[in-house]
């Protein structure tokens, strides 16, 4: 197998902070049912023609989901797939609701902090 | 050797029927008070004297009249229940079958007694079986709607149908058990249904249907704006 080109990104800092909220996130990840019963909650889900990027789950799946997945070894084109979920996709208006009670803003907000770490944020003035 | 022979053969019948059943028992329990205590570690009590920006007020006197159903008509329509009322719908039923079909079974309840010498009280057969068939189509549901729901399909893989299976096999097996819709076959389907049953009880604690504990302790204590219970927890 190709060994990823992490160059450019701080794996022991990322894996550092993915270790300080391991507990909750991993059983927030562990406890999603995979229902999508949150995509309505989400404006930009119902704005985007119910684009299924947009739900709430696929977002923190493929974001701090992903990152627990590769346990913190990512390289700068994942970070910015992330950055995609978590800014583009996500305006954090903290109003995705999870009936099983998963905080999803705080998910979402924890895969920003990293990001934005590794110099992977949305740069609206050179975009 | 083959899987059949091997599951049917009477040294593995003996341990899926008899240590299996209490060591898939004792890791369930172990496993839920584990994940109890590793929430309460998670969370702290909310001190309200310091911080309290919604303070309970006694609920209104329960009235009915015009005002009152239309307030509870409009928030139910705009809550998941308005949003997805199939989804909830099979999901409820999907959960309530899963807990009391087993639970209540006069076999289960027999072999209850047979080994404790307690039981509790028992559905006729016929009701089970009902519980049962609902079950199954509620999984169904479940399978086509990952196989045909575009959003559900995006974030579905291959763990999801492993699970949904494994939640679904003891009721499928218990059923073609039950009616010997494979009589040649019989005691390969009654160990099969032991078993799924006893891995699918091993397996809540630490997979996804942990959302089991999840769901009562993180919408009953945990205080938010969708907390159901009174909410006087934190992380």
């Amino acid at each position: 197998m190709f060994k990823k080109n992490t160059a450019g990104v701080d794996t022991a800092r990322v894996k550092e902070r993915l270790e300080e909220h391991k507990t909750k996130m991993k059983l927030s990840l562990k406890a999603c049912a995979h229902c999508t019963l949150c995509a309505e909650s989400c404006f930009l889900y119902m704005a985007r023609d119910k684009d299924p990027k947009y739900t709430p789950s696929y977002k923190f799946i493929n974001s701090i989901g992903l990152l627990y997945k590769t346990k913190g070894n990512v390289d700068k084109v994942t970070l910015g797939e992330i950055r995609d979920n978590v800014w583009e996709r996500c305006a954090l208006c903290t109003r995705c609701y999870c009936p099983l009670g998963i905080d999803i803003p705080e998910m979402i907000a924890l895969a920003r902090s990293i990001c934005r770490e590794q110099g992977v944020y949305p740069q609206y003035d050179r975009e | 050797m083959d899987i059949s022979t091997l599951l049917s053969g009477s040294n593995a019948y003996d341990f899926i029927r008899g240590p299996l059943v209490w060591i898939s028992f004792i890791v369930f329990f172990l496993g839920l008070i584990f994940q109890v205590f590793r929430f309460i570690s998670m969370t702290e009590k909310i001190d309200h004297s310091v911080y309290n920006p919604r303070p309970r007020t006694k609920l209104p006197k329960l009235s009915l009249n015009a005002e009152t159903i239309s307030r509870f008509l409009t928030k139910t329509k705009l809550s998941i229940v308005g949003v997805n009322p199939v989804m909830v719908i099979v999901t409820t039923l999907f959960h309530i079958c899963l807990v009391v079909a087993p639970l209540f079974l006069l076999a289960h309840n027999i072999l209850l007694k047979d080994a404790i010498g307690v039981s509790l009280f028992s559905f006729s057969d016929c009701f089970a079986d009902y519980l049962t068939l609902i079950l199954m189509a509620c999984g169904l549901y479940f399978l086509l709607r990952r196989f045909f729901v575009a959003r559900v399909r995006a974030i579905t893989t291959r763990y999801d149908y492993v699970m949904l299976f494994l939640a679904t096999a003891p009721f499928i097996t218990g059923y073609l058990a039950y009616h010997q819709l494979l009589p040649d076959y019989y005691r390969l389907v009654i160990s099969l249904h032991i078993l799924s049953g006893e891995l699918m009880l091993m397996a809540v604690p630490f997979t996804k249907f942990v959302h089991m504990v999840f769901f009562f302790v993180f919408r009953f204590s945990i205080e938010s704006e969708y907390s159901l219970g009174k909410g006087n927890r934190t992380w």
